[in-house]
């Protein structure tokens, strides 16, 4: 490779170790050696996990799966940002290169009252899921679609609810908020749907039973702060909280 | 079998199938908010443009006054509009503040922003902070101003041959004493703060913007946090140093 | 190779007479349940993924009670998700010459006629309702102006019948499902278990009960009883260690049944894709694929000199061997995945790879740069070219892009029926998970649709046919049956907490995946894969003396889950070996040195291996007993692929 692959670094990790939500936690430090600046952060954790594991101690627990980007499961706060310093990308995209030999890194889980702590960097985001489960879907049984293009929907529209629909679930944008608010989560589905011919029947209903559902979690109301489209590793943007505002205002006029 | 799991905590409830519109839910708080938020710069706004006639002279000043107190009934209405107006908007911004304190129980040991299209700023995250000076210089304001020293306290002067309240006088002894000027000064620098980022955001909170609007939305908070905050920092500097002889000299003067 | 073979005993259950009409006809003659009836049933529904989620979906909406259970922490993260190109559907809508039978054809012959035509054909016919389906939900398919769906080729196939939505058709679908997913549990009627690892299949009196799961989280091993149960797994591509799989995907799940009873079938069938970003060192966890569309700009070529380490703008043009279109002239850079994949590894092999290991080819962008401009190609690929250089720090615009083939799909799995039941009745394999559709090599945007045809359109027509046959809610999780099985799994998992050797799982999972991806990758020869069998056993006897799993096992212990598909995979790998040992020909992805034309073409062997290898666990992973299903090819005539 002609970039510099060569040339090995060394960093100093504080780390969030906390064995469960009961317990209290604590940053803890390490040391890691040799790595490559063409890793990947991941693989300099799990470098980090080898050689834990190799005398005997815990790995550090964190989460990941498809390691490129689409999955959504990897997120940590590295250096008080959500995925790292780098603009949209997640975790598992980021490269050591971005990290200065010798820097010291300090590595904490996404912080929500709404994404309770499992153990170390891992949280549980099912909150996203109860959401969804409150009208992040249009009601179409299997077998009742009618034919695929009798339905014409503008290149434009399906673009834009594109845009909307890109979001990975993976919860930076909470963990990222001042607030804790996951507004932009769900504006981005609001919107997708509110844009499309599918999502008419049930607009109002969803945007009402969502917002409920949001509340109850205890994800907190957005200040427009902005930095969810930041940290956003598909820079998903704050339209989609403005039309979120705009279709839960709809539904005080609309049945 | 366990069906306990916290993935299905809604599951088959009859819940919220029929659901009505929540004003106080996390986007009807910020509905209510920016609205307030919007009236309330209008109001300021428009106070503003009243002041500057101080800087024109006695009459004009006194002569706009008591042109507001002409209006009859609209005003003690107007009055009672602008304190539902701001006990709405604290009410809102209080709520919003609680939530943001349960929403995240533990902290972070580091927090940075990500930059680029972030909108956080110091002016964004003192709002609650900016807002709370705000309230109190509210309080103190109206109290010193509003119900104030008036004609049965000497402060009397004659327009157009009548005699009316000589809020003129008042306004400039006041800011005769630095320690005032000082403490306006201070506060109309945080409600600079405040308008910086509660400008874009109400526009942002009533979901009226889009990409092109909010880029523009946001440059306008900047320009009109300048202009406010500049316009009502000039009234005090400017009557403290043009100071009036007939305040300072403390003369009371009563034309029969 | 001395082996125990089973012939006549596995039939696919599809009817005879024309393929057209098989399904039509089957689905009449299948039993249904009454619908007052369906809420008495509970299917146990294994994964989250295209396959998973719809089914869970589907079932739910016809009545059924459903269980759904996924290792991640929600369902939305399946490894669906991660598909770029598209997903086919024979709706002809370009009016170009598409139809369902030549659909059809291009997936048997793409298989290189080693799948089921009945399996295939139904595959085409449920195509199109696909679509419909996705649209239906709000998948934002990519569309023309005019408000239709746009279509695009994809993957060298000469009609444009692919539907995307941008890179990421997998996510779009996946959430799809998991959207109609979501609705039915708010309805109660699936409910859902997320971090929940499948670890044993309960079988009572021959037929699938249960399953034991362990709750990733409390560590806790729970019981769950079903009148069947769908095991929507996904594939093994992970048994390589490094491949363009997400790195949780396993066949721990899919192992444990095949322990109890299931067949795995064709093992060794496994795609390698030709366009991924090469391996760069051992601390590396997976490999990324880029989109094949890259191929179709994109020339690929090596130094014509063995060992040139010139910089590649040094190599002048008279010296470099653009060797696919030097070799294929018809398609030239186009050829199928396996071939390319193959002749990358050939020129690696002579000594002309470039990159920092020998391991790679250039994918240059320079003469497609000259000819559209900077902007066509920026506007084609900047998201991929992004994505590039983020990876590896260079930019495509202004050096050639480096590429390797990688593992990136299973075509073998277990082996199910047309009812898409395995040998274990009430066991339903659905998706990636099973051998079904793709015979030797698989069409690429041709795994969305075999997941979702799976789950929506024919599990709901032939479990109710199962279901039928059996009196609901029978056994219940006190049987002796789950006392027994649930024994077992706590016996495996104290077995891997008190060995704590010296080893880490992933030191024996990278060493396995090395094995196997050079005796038993692209290229395979009989004495290599002798060879490579003794290691595995070597390599496994060695695991379970000396790997350390750290921690315990009543909380959330993620060397303990690895740990356990490694050891999965430890016998897995092995069958892989010995299937490709016995399989004595060469056909799609299954390249044998000793089968191959002088052109290093694979060369099949019809007459004695066209069948479907389906192996029998014996209790020693060292001695299966192979099953065969003879293959009929009645309306597809055998062929021999030539891209020439």
């Amino acid at each position: 490779m002609t970039s510099a692959t060569n040339g090995t670094r060394s960093y100093t990790l504080r780390i969030w170790r906390q064995s469960d939500n009961a317990s209290p936690g604590a940053l803890v430090e390490y040391r890691v050696e040799d790595i490559d600046a063409q890793m990947s952060f991941l693989e300099m954790l799990d470098h980090l996990n080898d050689t834990l594991e190799r005398k005997g101690e815990l790995p550090v627990a964190f989460e990941s799966d498809c390691r490129e980007g689409i999955c959504g499961m990897c997120g940590i706060v590295i250096d008080g940002r959500p995925h790292g310093p780098v603009p949209n990308l997640t975790t598992c995209g980021l490269r050591m290169r971005e990290f200065e030999s010798g820097a010291t890194i300090t590595i904490e889980p996404f912080r929500a009252s709404a994404f309770p702590l499992v153990r170390d960097l891992v949280v549980d985001r099912s909150s996203f899921d109860r959401v969804m489960q409150a009208g992040g879907y249009v009601s179409v049984n299997c077998g009742q679609a009618p034919e695929a293009n009798a339905m014409p929907i503008g290149k434009d529209v399906a673009e834009a609810a594109m845009d909307s629909a890109a979001c990975i679930g993976c919860g930076a944008c909470v963990a990222s908020c001042p607030n804790a608010s996951a507004s932009l989560f769900v504006g981005a589905k609001i919107r997708q749907f509110a844009l499309l011919p599918q999502g008419q029947a049930e607009r109002t209903r969803r945007a009402r039973r969502m917002v409920a559902v949001m509340d109850q979690e205890g994800f907190g109301d957005c200040s427009n702060h902005g930095e969810c489209e930041a940290a956003c590793p598909k820079a998903i943007s704050i339209e989609n909280i403005a039309v979120l505002r705009r279709e839960y205002l709809r539904t005080l006029v609309r049945r | 079998m366990n069906c306990a799991d916290p993935a299905n905590r809604y599951a088959s409830a009859a819940l919220m199938q029929t659901l009505p519109f929540r004003p106080w839910s996390s986007i009807g708080k910020k509905l209510l908010n920016g609205l307030t938020g919007l009236l309330l710069m209008l109001f300021i706004a428009a106070h503003l443009a009243g002041n500057l006639t101080l800087l024109v002279g006695t009459d004009a000043f006194n002569a706009y006054a008591e042109g507001l107190h002409r209006l009859g009934v609209i005003v003690p209405l107007a009055e009672i509009g602008l304190t539902a107006l701001v006990a709405a908007h604290v009410l809102s911004a209080v709520a919003v503040y609680n939530d943001r304190r349960a929403a995240r129980n533990v902290r972070y040991t580091m927090v940075a922003s990500k930059g680029g299209s972030s909108k956080q700023s110091v002016f964004s995250r003192s709002m609650i902070v900016t807002g709370g000076v705000l309230l109190v210089f509210l309080v103190l304001h109206v109290w010193q101003f509003r119900f104030g020293p008036s004609i049965a306290e000497g402060y009397v002067t004659l327009l157009h041959g009548e005699p009316v309240r000589d809020l003129y006088r008042l306004v400039v002894e006041t800011f005769q004493n630095p320690l005032w000027v000082v403490f306006y000064l201070g506060v109309m620098v945080l409600l600079g703060f405040h308008l910086r980022h509660g400008f874009w955001s109400a526009f942002q909170s009533l979901g009226l913007l889009a990409p092109h609007t909010r880029a523009l939305a946001f440059s306008a908070g900047g320009v009109v946090a300048l202009v406010i905050a500049a316009g009502f920092l000039l009234l005090p500097i400017w009557l403290f140093l043009s100071a009036d002889p007939r305040a300072a000299a403390g003369v009371v003067m009563v034309v029969p | 190779m001395d082996l125990e073979i089973v012939d006549g005993d596995l039939s696919s259950g599809a009817p005879e007479g024309p393929v057209e009409t098989r399904w039509d006809r089957h689905r009449f003659d299948l039993k249904l349940v009454n619908p007052a009836n369906k809420r008495k049933y509970t299917v146990l529904v294994v994964g989250t993924g295209l396959a998973g989620a719809s089914a869970a979906s589907t079932l739910a909406e016809l009545g059924y009670n459903v269980e759904n259970f996924c290792i991640q922490d929600t369902p939305r993260r399946a490894h669906s998700v991660a598909a770029q190109g598209g997903i086919n559907a024979a709706k002809n809508y370009p009016n170009d010459g598409d139809s369902v039978w030549r659909l059809f054809y291009d997936t048997i012959k793409g298989g290189d006629f080693r799948a089921r035509e009945s399996n295939v054909y139904r595959l085409a016919q449920l195509s199109a309702n696909i679509i419909d389906q996705c649209v239906a939900q709000g998948v934002p398919f990519a569309r023309e102006y005019g408000g239709t769906l746009a279509n695009r080729s994809f993957g060298g196939a000469q009609v444009s019948r692919t539907f995307y939505a941008r890179g990421q058709t997998g996510q779009q679908l996946l959430l799809g499902a998991y959207s109609s997913l979501m609705r039915q549990v708010d309805e109660g009627r699936v409910r859902l278990h997320a971090r929940r690892e499948m670890l044993d299949l309960v079988v009572v009196d021959g037929h699938a009960k249960g399953i034991i799961t362990r709750n990733l989280v409390t560590g806790a091993l729970e019981r769950w009883a079903g009148d069947a149960v769908l095991l929507c797994t996904g594939g093994y591509s992970t048994v390589y260690y490094l491949s363009t799989n997400a790195v949780n995907s396993n066949a721990t799940a899919a192992w444990r049944c095949h322990k109890r009873g299931a067949l795995f079938a064709n093992p060794c069938f496994m795609q390698i894709h030709p366009t991924c970003i090469p391996m760069q060192g051992r601390t590396q966890s997976k490999l990324t694929l880029m989109s094949e569309s890259l191929r179709n700009d994109g020339r690929i070529w090596v130094p014509k000199q063995a060992g040139d380490a010139r910089r590649p703008d040094q190599i002048p043009e008279d010296e470099r061997d653009y060797f696919l279109e030097r070799i294929y002239p018809a398609f030239g850079n186009l050829v199928p995945r396996d071939v390319a994949s193959r002749a990358a590894k050939h020129v690696c092999d002579e000594g002309r790879g470039v990159g920092a290991t020998g391991l790679a080819v250039y994918l240059d962008f320079k003469d497609a740069m000259a000819r559209l401009g900077h902007a066509t190609v920026e506007q084609r690929y900047s998201n991929l070219f992004e994505m590039y250089r983020e990876i590896t720090g260079e930019s495509p615009y202004e050096v050639p892009m480096q590429i390797y083939p990688a593992p990136h799909y299973t075509m073998g799995g277990l082996w199910v029926d047309y009812n898409l039941q395995s040998t274990i009745p009430g066991l339903h394999v659905l998706g990636e998970a099973n051998f079904s559709d793709h015979g030797a090599n698989r069409l690429g945007a041709s795994a969305l649709m075999q997941g979702l045809c799976d789950g929506y359109f024919v599990i709901p027509y032939t479990l109710g046919n199962y279901l039928a046959g059996q009196k609901p809610g029978t056994v219940r999780t006190d049987h002796a049956a789950f006392a027994a099985t649930e024994a077992t799994v706590r016996g495996g998992v104290d077995k891997l907490l008190a060995i704590d050797g010296r080893r880490t799982a992933r030191d024996f999972h990278w060493d396995l995946g090395r094995l196997l991806w050079d005796k038993v990758g692209m290229s395979r020869d009989p004495e290599g894969i002798r060879d490579t069998i003794g290691k595995i056993r070597s390599l496994r006897e060695e695991f379970w003396q000396n790997v350390r799993v750290p921690g315990s096992g009543d909380s959330l212990n993620q060397s303990l889950e690895y740990a356990g598909r490694v050891a999965d995979y430890l016998e897995l790998g092995e069958l892989i070996a010995i299937d490709a040992l016995h399989r004595d020909e060469s056909c799609g992805c299954h390249l044998r040195t000793d089968h191959q034309s002088a052109e290093g073409e694979p060369v099949r062997n019809d007459g004695d291996f066209s069948y479907v290898a389906a192996w029998e666990h014996s209790g020693d992973p060292g001695r299966p007993r192979l099953h065969r299903e003879r293959l009929a090819f009645d309306n597809v005539h055998l062929a021999v692929r030539n891209y020439k």
